[in-house]
Formats: structure tokens, C-alpha cells, sequence
């Protein structure tokens, strides 16, 4: 009864027609909050809105951990280094008063650029050593954070982060946010898709099932490793940028680790390497603890049952990514979904 | 001099804890090639059974009159707690992931790390909840046992801070300018022992020649006849026992402990196996101590807030430059 139960829903996760009518009903919910009236709404769209920051992050991981395989848990170091960029360069802190299109995209590439340089020694590990190396580098910016207190202001934090102006538009309240962070999530979707399905996406796909294979047959790994860690910084990057003028002010302690921890949850429980995936992910992590704020208190313990439950039962995912089908013959088979990657 | 004294046995301290850590995760990869990432939290529950155990002691005036079979006791406690949790997580979250992909375990593994850490954070509300069902009028448990569950659940863990009672005091001896305290040297000594156990255990008994199967080859050692399972279960009990150990020394030492202690000392040990080459068990303690002494010559010269960059530094250069340690040989061949 339980084995029919769970393969039942198995397929029906794994309908096209499913996602499809999933993805066009949840965009049309998060599209019309903003515009009816109901009470609370206003906490509404800011556990919307921060879901969807959380789906930004999530983009930005999946591209490190789904697409390229190269496992990251210290992808806060990315959101921290974005956001305290837009802190200095849009706050009286330094007294710069960038505008904000421009704080974004320095953010994004200064992110991407440490993390390429962070990338660079490390080429040559796989799988957990990788993990541990990134954790550390994660721990390392945050301990920065806290300890370069002329920089940074350490504990205290930097407050007072400018608003955001785009093209006159004063961004005010988080309504604008709200669409801000929606209109970037659909073009980081779209960009995505473009990528998984150039040549790039592939060297990404051949490198994560097998890496020996994929440089055997001429991938240059390097490149395309420095390119997706370039990539997936960015993204944690903007997302950084976004939080820290959101907010208004941030502190060290809003990128600890629990924080690489949450948006690697999201693209797990998503489905690794499925980029529609991250947005169920971030919408069950985010948003549904704070729906049920009696159980705040045990937000965190069910996210480690979770993971535990989830690796075991369902390794791949709410929405696993497809397996590519190949002419000829399908290439997916039951064992070969279940290999994440190693 | 006397200074620089002070420090290194500081430093051999701090190693203690480090070492005797490290030995969990070495033994761990070694068996099943994974990194225990919840190892940190088992010696953090190591520690609150040790708390909770001397606390109950120390109410009854057992600590007073027996104050080393209470230090005893506490060690036990402690060992025991730890190497349980550490056996039903082996279970529960790794045994049925043992032929899944390496990142599956890991991702398991930092669940059970933040499992662990919210259980013990929660202990007094779940005390509460369970307390409080009842069926119609009636209680779930009788009233004397609903007060006893509540009164243990909050001695024993909670969001806040809790504190050994300071059994060692400062007390200690002096080598002409050089003071050291009893604690430091109880810590050094138990660790020492310990290892030199852990040693014989592994190298001398047939547990020992067991264990070294499985981590050189799980099937061939299975068609051996070895349990496979039982030599995996006993490497985390007995992995977790000395977690515990280092968590309760670190109690004793440090005084205040918290659900999130775990972390960062797990970390260090981690980059302590790492050094000394993981999966090998002289290598652990090697690498632990190092670790130690690098950590005390770093306030040296920089602030102390520092300590912890430098060990994450070490790590991450020990990795790039040679990731399987000093002590450890090409490939992973010795492994344990």
C-alpha cells in the first residue's frame, strides 16, 4: 500500500502536463498578491519577496552544485560579499551614493571574481573535500566580516543603505522589491535554460556525471569549473546587493553558515539540476515556516530531518531534472536518477 | 621563556581536544570513506551528558566526598551518551545510504548535524509537550513522573548556556616559574591514554584486524565473514566514545557549553585529520596537535580573534598542496 502510494506520486511529480500547470499556478499566485487587497498583506509580500530572494540564491548554487556538480557549502560568502559591496557603495558609511543598477552589477562581479580566484587552487578537488574547502572559505568571509572592524564595522553592521531608484522609480516599499526580485528570477530562468542547452550547459552535464570522461573526451574542465563558479557567484552576488538594500542594514551575522545551509536545502529539496525545481524548493523552505509561525521554534529541526528523509526516500528531488533523451535509445533509467553525482 | 612554556602547553591542550576528535572522523572515512559531518554535534552531546550527569552528582553531594569516582562517572556518562548517539545516527541516517552517491551521505550528514543540535536546543519544550497530552481528563503520566520529566529534560539541555560545576578549580602546580593546572593535565593525560588504546585496539585486537579489513576492502572483508555492519557500528561507537571524552574534557576545561559548541572544534578536528592524513590514526593525533601549536604561535602574532582563520587557512592550503596529509600515503592505501 505504501510502495503504491509513493511511486503513484512519484509519477505524478514527474508529469510534463504536472509542472507545467504547477509553474503556470504558482506564477499567476505570486503575480496577484501585491494587487488585492487582504489583510497582512504587506507580511505577505515580504515572505514572498524573500522566498524569492531565496530563489535567486538557489539559482545561483544550482549552478555551482546542480549544473556544474561541484559541491558548495559556503555560498554565503558570495550573498555576504555582495551585500556589504552595495553597503559601501550606496550608504553614508564611505558616503558613495552609487546608483543602484550600477551597485548591483559591481556586486554580481565582484562576487564572481572572488570566486574565480577562490576557484583557481582548488580545481583539482571533487566532491566533499570540495564541500569542506568552500565552508571554510564561507567561515573565513564571514570571521573577516566581523573581525575588520574599520572596514566593515564589524558587529554593529552597516546601516542606513540607500533605497533603490531605478529610471525614477523610488523603490519605496517592498512591493517594488516584490516585482524587482520576481522580474530578475524570470530572466535568470530564462538565461539559465539558455545555458543548460548551449555547449556550455553540456561541458557542465559531461563534467557532473563523469569528470575523467568528460576531459577524455577534450572538455576543457578548468575553464568550464571557473566559468560556473564565475557564474553562480554573480548570481549570489545580485542576490547579496538585493538583501542589503531590502533591509536597509545588515550585520556578519546575517551570512553564517545556516545560511549556505538553507539554499543548498532549497535546490535539494527542489531537485538537484532542476532549475523550476529551486522555486518549489524556496517556497516550501521559506515561505512555509514563517505561514506556520507557531512552529518557528521547530523550523530548524525539521529541516534536518528533511534532508535526512529526503536523501533517503527521494535523493533526487521534488522535481528531479530530466535525464537528456539521447536519439535512439532513452538514456534515463530508475538506478541512474538516483546517482546525484559524486 | 616561561611565557613561551605557558603557551606550548597550551597549545598541547587545545591539541588534546583537537586529537582526540580527530580520531572519530579518521576512523569513520577510513570504514566508510565519508566525512561525519554530525561528528562535531556528538561530541557536543558527549558534553551535555556529561554536564547533565555531573550537575545530578554534584546535587546529591556525591561530588564532595567522591569528587574522582564523580570525574569518573561523568567521562562514562559522557562516552556512552556520545557513542549511542553516534551508533543510532550510523543506523538511522548513513546505514540506508550506503550505496548512494557520496553527496547524498553529506547531505544526511549536515541534516543529522542540525537535528542533533535543534534536539538538545529543544529538550525542554519537548519535556513540556509530551507532558502535556492527555487523553480526555486523564494525563499521559502520572504526576510525580510528569514533574521528574520536566526536571530532567531542563537540567539536561536548552537554548541557554549550561555550566559544569567547576570541580578542578585553578588549582595546580608549579615547576619553578611554570604554573600548570590540574584541569591541563588531567586533559593531556586522558587524551594520551586514550589514544594509546585506541592504538593497541586497532593494531593489536581482532575488532582491531577487522576494522583494517573493512576499511581496505568492504566486499572482500564480507566474504572473509567479517559483519561488515557490526565492524561499521562498532567504528562509530566507539569513534563517537572518544568525541564524548573530548566533550566533556572540554566541559571541565571551558566550563560553559551550548548547542552550537560543537561546530567550530568540529571543524578544527576535521582539518586535523586532514593534516595528518585522513583515514590514519596516527596521523589524526599528529595532525591535532599541530593543529594546537599552530593556533597558540598564531596569537603570537596576531589578534586572538584570528585563531580560527588560521586553522581554516591551514585547511584549505593542506588540501590544495597535499590532500592526503602528512602522514598519509598516495591513493588512501593506509587507511587506519
Amino acid at each position: 500500500m505504501m510502495k503504491n502510494n509513493s511511486s503513484f506520486l512519484k509519477n505524478i511529480l514527474d508529469q510534463k502536463a504536472f509542472r507545467t500547470v504547477l509553474s503556470a499556478l504558482i506564477s499567476v499566485i505570486i503575480l496577484s498578491i501585491p494587487l488585492f487587497n487582504f489583510p497582512q498583506q504587506n507580511l505577505w509580500i515580504r515572505i514572498i519577496g524573500y522566498a524569492g530572494l531565496y530563489i535567486i540564491l538557489g539559482l545561483g548554487l544550482l549552478v555551482h552544485v546542480g549544473l556544474a556538480g561541484m559541491f558548495d557549502l559556503g555560498f554565503a560568502a558570495f550573498y555576504a560579499i555582495g551585500a556589504y559591496t552595495c553597503a559601501f557603495l550606496a550608504s553614508p558609511h564611505f558616503d558613495l551614493h552609487l546608483p543602484f543598477l550600477a551597485v548591483i552589477l559591481i556586486a554580481g562581479a565582484l562576487a564572481a571574481l572572488i570566486g574565480t580566484l577562490i576557484c583557481i587552487p582548488v580545481l583539482k578537488l571533487r566532491g566533499d573535500y570540495l564541500g569542506i574547502v568552500t565552508l571554510g572559505f564561507g567561515e573565513i568571509v564571514r570571521m573577516l566580516l566581523m573581525n575588520l572592524t574599520d572596514i566593515t564595522n564589524g558587529s554593529q553592521g552597516i546601516i542606513q543603505i540607500d533605497k533603490p531608484t531605478i529610471f525614477g522609480i523610488n523603490f519605496n516599499n517592498s512591493t517594488y522589491f516584490y516585482y524587482f526580485i520576481f522580474a530578475l528570477i524570470a530572466l535568470l530562468l530564462f538565461l539559465l535554460n539558455r545555458i543548460i542547452h548551449s555547449r556550455t550547459g553540456r561541458a557542465w552535464l559531461a563534467m557532473r556525471e563523469d569528470e575523467d570522461v568528460a576531459q577524455m573526451s577534450g572538455i576543457d574542465t578548468s575553464k568550464y569549473k571557473l566559468l560556473a563558479f564565475a557564474i553562480g557567484a554573480f548570481i549570489g552576488g545580485l542576490g547579496g546587493a538585493i538583501f542589503a538594500s531590502w533591509q536597509g542594514s545588515i550585520f556578519p551575522d546575517n551570512f553564517n553558515m545556516n545560511v549556505s545551509i538553507n539554499i543548498l536545502c532549497v535546490i535539494i529539496l527542489g531537485g538537484l539540476g532542476n532549475h523550476f525545481g529551486v522555486i518549489l524548493g524556496a517556497m516550501a523552505l521559506i515561505a512555509l515556516p514563517d505561514i506556520l509561525r507557531g512552529f518557528s521554534d521547530y523550523r530548524m529541526i525539521i529541516f534536518g530531518l528533511l534532508l535526512i528523509i529526503m536523501m533517503i526516500l527521494r535523493p533526487q528531488g521534488f522535481l528531479p531534472r530530466k535525464a537528456p533523451q539521447f536519439e535512439g535509445k532513452s538514456s534515463s533509467s530508475p538506478d541512474h536518477e538516483k546517482e546525484v553525482q559524486s | 621563556m616561561q611565557k613561551l612554556v605557558e603557551q606550548l602547553i597550551n597549545g598541547l591542550t587545545v591539541g588534546s581536544f583537537y586529537a582526540l576528535i580527530a580520531l572519530g572522523y579518521t576512523m569513520v572515512y577510513g570504514v566508510l570513506s565519508m566525512i561525519n559531518f554530525a561528528h562535531g554535534d556528538i561530541f557536543m552531546v558527549g558534553a551535555y551528558f556529561g554536564c547533565f550527569t555531573i550537575t545530578q552528582l554534584s546535587k546529591t553531594g556525591f561530588t564532595e566526598s567522591n569528587p574522582v569516582l564523580a570525574i569518573i562517572f561523568t567521562f562514562i556518562a559522557g562516552a556512552i551518551g556520545a557513542a549511542l548517539t553516534g551508533i543510532t545516527i550510523e543506523k538511522f541516517a548513513y546505514r540506508p545510504l550506503r550505496k548512494a552517491s557520496r553527496l547524498a551521505t553529506l547531505i544526511s550528514a549536515i541534516g543529522t548535524s542540525i537535528f542533533l543540535q535543534e534536539f538538545v536546543r529543544l529538550i525542554p519544550k519537548f519535556g513540556s509537550l509530551i507532558t502535556s497530552i492527555h487523553f480526555g481528563e486523564k494525563n499521559l503520566f502520572p504526576e510525580s513522573w510528569r514533574a521528574a520529566i520536566i526536571n530532567v529534560t531542563q537540567t539536561f539541555g536548552g537554548a541557554m548556556v549550561k555550566t559544569y560545576p567547576g570541580i578542578l578549580g585553578t588549582a595546580g602546580i608549579k615547576l619553578g616559574e611554570i604554573s600548570i593546572s590540574y584541569s591541563r593535565i588531567l586533559i593531556m593525560a586522558i587524551a594520551i591514554v586514550f589514544m594509546v588504546l585506541l592504538y593497541l585496539l586497532v593494531r593489536l585486537t581482532k575488532l582491531g584486524k577487522a576494522m583494517r579489513a573493512v576499511s581496505e576492502d568492504k566486499e572482500t572483508a564480507a566474504l572473509m565473514g567479517i559483519d561488515v555492519n557490526k565492524i561499521i557500528s562498532n567504528t562509530f561507537f566507539i569513534g563517537s566514545a572518544l568525541a564524548g571524552i573530548a566533550g566533556v574534557m572540554m566541559g571541565i576545561f571551558y566550563l560553559q557549553i551550548r548547542p552550537t559548541m560543537g561546530f567550530t572544534p568540529g571543524i578544527k578536528a576535521f582539518t586535523a585529520a586532514v593534516v595528518g592524513g585522513i583515514g590514519n590514526i596516527p596521523g589524526a593525533m599528529l595532525g591535532g596537535y599541530l593543529l594546537g601549536l599552530a593556533e597558540v604561535i598564531s596569537i603570537q602574532f596576531l589578534p586572538a580573534v584570528y585563531k580560527d582563520i588560521v586553522a581554516f587557512a591551514i585547511l584549505i592550503v593542506m588540501l590544495i598542496v597535499k590532500p592526503t596529509g602528512i602522514l598519509g600515503g598516495s591513493g588512501g592505501k593506509n587507511k587506519l
